[in-house]
């Protein structure tokens, strides 16, 4: 019979000079099993939470906003499922080191993905450009790398980015490692993926098919972790040289969720069939609302297609959000239809030319005009470091997940 | 015997319109094409290739000019498109193919950003007419042929057939002599221009500073025309120039196919227009294959445009 041993887990106040503390527990080898708690003091909320999917438990670390203080609480733990045979004494299983290498709009994701785990180690490239515009790298320490496994934390926040960051890509893999791990959180051009007529330009195409050229590396197929691909079918895009490994941060969201004080009380809206598709699996214990679009002449409203919002806490669920269109039409259509409060959830925080700037809170009694809350990850960074004190914007950190990942073997 | 000349579909990049005009005008066989460039909120490209549907079964070409990293992704997404709209063939036109002088690894954790490019452009899908090929013009190191793989067919091209000629033009025409700024320029183009006196320069170690100096031929009385692939900033062009000057050169010049010159640093060259300050450089050739560049010049003395467009569309029968 497998033992599960309960270990510590560790919470901190922050004081205002915003100063970030690390524990890093020691590399661990059952299972934890906590219930998840919520304390409240002087008005400062801090959650600690710990939820647990099908193989790992995952900690996530939340962005709590109140007043003007920002606290940033990180929790460590790392966390490995239990040998699945209970007949024998199976030995723990050694977490793989892996050096983690990230672009510099990703430094403070990736401070928190290796905080996360001793077997974590952030490594640095030095980013430089020349006269010309062109990138002048150097991989620190490069010798030091060989034999390990390896991870880059990128982000394509616009196509400028894209060709120094490819560069290290391109550079890692050839430099003896033993297995090569890129994360990106948010794959962008994911929406561009149809040929609508003949002509059209399918970018992520482009994006997919540059990634799929990454060098394999000693380890085999470079893996590439994603989160909320934008649709289905792209991760059949990728070629044969490489792993695509698909995860979603709905699971932060349902601990999160479970947190609130009035979670009994929530359905969740899907702002079209496609997020329904996308996420419905996941999120089958709530009351479901699906919104659809409906042409009116030259128009396009937004009507309520399935489910009733009336008297319950909405929050509508997307994998991203561009100008937020399409999320205000439905927070106004739930809250015509008696929703009492409305929320929102996107992976995925583009808000292009600031149009965050639409989204006001509401502090009770006007859904129609404002959010309860709006949560994000921090797969955008640009956005997250413009958000991230300001209500309803809340941040759920993908740093545990991510962590998570990078030691799938 | 008179060739079957191949009509191709030319299409261009926002910067090489203008290059891409002069090579349809070069030949009735080369048709200009048009893409819609547009960019989502996001910054990422919106792009739309008119007339699809008429190219298929056609000759394809795409100008390109990767002036900055963040011009790449948008002209990449048009040239991983192209070939599979059933085209009968694709080349890719890239004049400058720039990280070119970044590909040697000098210690380990150096980033040759030329081989990401080579891969990059390597993945270009393969057409219904095979590998893409993939026309540059005096790539900087000569070892760059091999960073390419199987799938395209890289057609190395020189601008220096434009300045024999030009030089035949010169009325001091038999007064010509090369200079090559260091073993590395004479190496990539002595062969070309083996019927002009030469001159070889070097870089010498005097302590701290690196110094120019003759190491080979004799510029005195000649008309010397310095010869390099690209120009950056300038410093090592108007050393060579000091110094050949000091040795009795009559006369300065320079060809270079690629006007690089970040930060505007072409205007180390212009003669300014006051009459007592000395014209360092008599004539200043350079190619349009650095479309920006080439704007922002506008022909100010003492630049002369070479134009590339009789030899990309010779390059588009291939």
């Amino acid at each position: 019979m497998a033992a599960t041993l309960s270990r510590p887990s560790f919470s901190f106040r922050i004081p205002s000079s915003s100063c970030h503390l690390n524990f890093k527990t020691l590399n661990p080898s059952f299972l934890l099993v906590k219930p998840s708690h919520a304390r409240s003091s002087e008005g400062k909320n801090q959650i600690i939470s710990e939820l647990k999917s099908f193989e790992n438990s995952l900690k996530c670390s939340i962005d709590s906003i109140s007043g003007t203080d920002h606290l940033h609480i990180v929790q460590n733990s790392s966390v490995v499922p239990m040998a699945a045979t209970a007949a024998m004494d199976s030995p723990p299983k050694i977490s793989k080191k892996v050096c983690l290498f990230y672009c510099t709009e990703m430094k403070e994701l990736a401070e928190r993905v290796a905080a996360e785990s001793d077997a974590i180690e952030l490594r640095s490239v030095t980013w430089r450009t020349f006269e010309d515009g062109f990138p002048n790298l150097f991989i620190s320490n490069a010798h030091g790398i060989r034999g390990q496994h390896v991870a880059f934390l990128a982000s394509f926040s616009s196509p400028g980015v894209i060709f120094e960051q490819l560069s290290v890509i391109y550079a890692l893999p050839k430099m003896f490692i033993s297995s090569f791990t890129l994360v990106l959180p948010f794959f962008p051009t994911g929406t561009f993926e149809r040929m609508e007529e003949e002509g059209d330009v399918a970018t992520a195409f482009t994006l997919a098919r540059i990634l799929s050229n990454i060098p394999i590396s000693r380890g085999g197929p470079t893996s590439l972790v994603i989160f909320d691909i934008h649709a289905l079918q792209e991760r059949f895009y990728f070629g044969d040289n490489i792993l695509p490994c698909f995860e979603s941060g709905v699971p932060l969201l349902k601990n999160r969720l479970q947190q609130l004080p009035d979670s009994d009380n929530i359905s969740v809206a899907f702002p079209d069939d496609g997020a329904w598709k996308r996420f419905h699996k996941q999120l089958q214990h709530f009351p479901t609302i699906v919104c659809t679009k409906v042409r009116d002449g030259n128009q396009r409203i937004v009507c309520l297609k399935e489910g009733d919002p009336k008297g319950r806490h909405v929050v509508i669920i997307d994998d991203l959000v561009q100008s937020g269109g399409t999320l205000i039409e439905c927070q106004k259509m739930l809250a015509a239809h008696g929703a009492a409060k409305i929320s929102a959830y996107v992976t995925h925080g583009i808000f292009p030319k600031k149009s965050w700037e639409r989204f006001q809170r509401d502090s009770g009694g006007s859904p129609e005009n404002g959010m309860s809350y709006f949560w994000i990850t921090d797969s955008c960074p640009l956005t997250v470091k413009e958000v991230k004190s300001r209500p309803p914007f809340e941040v759920l950190s993908l740093s545990a997940p991510i962590a998570a990942s990078l030691q799938i073997r | 015997m008179e060739k079957n000349r191949k009509h191709v579909l030319l299409f261009s990049c926002v910067e090489s319109e203008e290059l891409a005009r002069k090579v349809a005008a070069q030949s009735d066989c080369i048709q200009l094409q048009s893409i819609n460039w547009r960019s989502f909120d996001d910054g990422f490209p919106n792009l739309f290739i008119n007339n699809a549907q008429y190219i298929r079964g056609q000759h394809v070409a795409f100008m390109a000019s990767f002036s900055s990293p963040a011009v790449i992704f948008e002209q990449l997404s048009v040239i991983f498109a192209l070939p599979r709209l059933f085209v009968a063939s694709f080349t890719l036109v890239l004049p400058f193919f720039p990280t070119g002088s970044f590909e040697r690894m000098e210690e380990e954790g150096d980033v040759a950003t030329a081989f990401t490019m080579a891969r990059i452009l390597s993945n270009i899908p393969i057409s219904r007419g095979g590998p893409t090929s993939l026309v540059i013009y005096d790539i900087h190191a000569l070892q760059e042929r091999f960073y390419f793989g199987d799938h395209v067919l890289p057609c190395f091209e020189t601008g220096i057939p434009l300045l024999k000629q030009r030089l035949h033009e010169l009325p001091d025409a038999d007064k010509i002599c090369i200079a090559f700024p260091d073993d590395g320029a004479w190496k990539r183009f002595y062969k070309q221009l083996q019927h002009f006196p030469m001159v070889v320069c070097t870089k010498v170690r005097e302590g701290d500073k690196r110094i120019v100096r003759l190491k080979e031929g004799n510029p005195a009385g000649h008309h010397v025309v310095i010869v390099d692939d690209l120009v950056q900033s300038g410093g090592t062009l108007i050393e060579c120039q000091k110094v050949l000057a000091a040795h009795g050169a009559a006369k300065v010049s320079a060809y270079v196919t690629h006007a690089v010159f970040p930060k505007q640093s072409f205007e180390r060259f212009t003669h300014k227009n006051d009459e007592t300050s000395e014209k360092a450089f008599s004539y200043f050739w350079i190619t349009d294959s650095c479309p920006l560049t080439v704007n922002a010049i506008a022909n100010k003395a003492p630049f002369e445009v070479l134009s590339l467009a009789g030899s990309i569309a010779e390059a588009l029968q291939i």
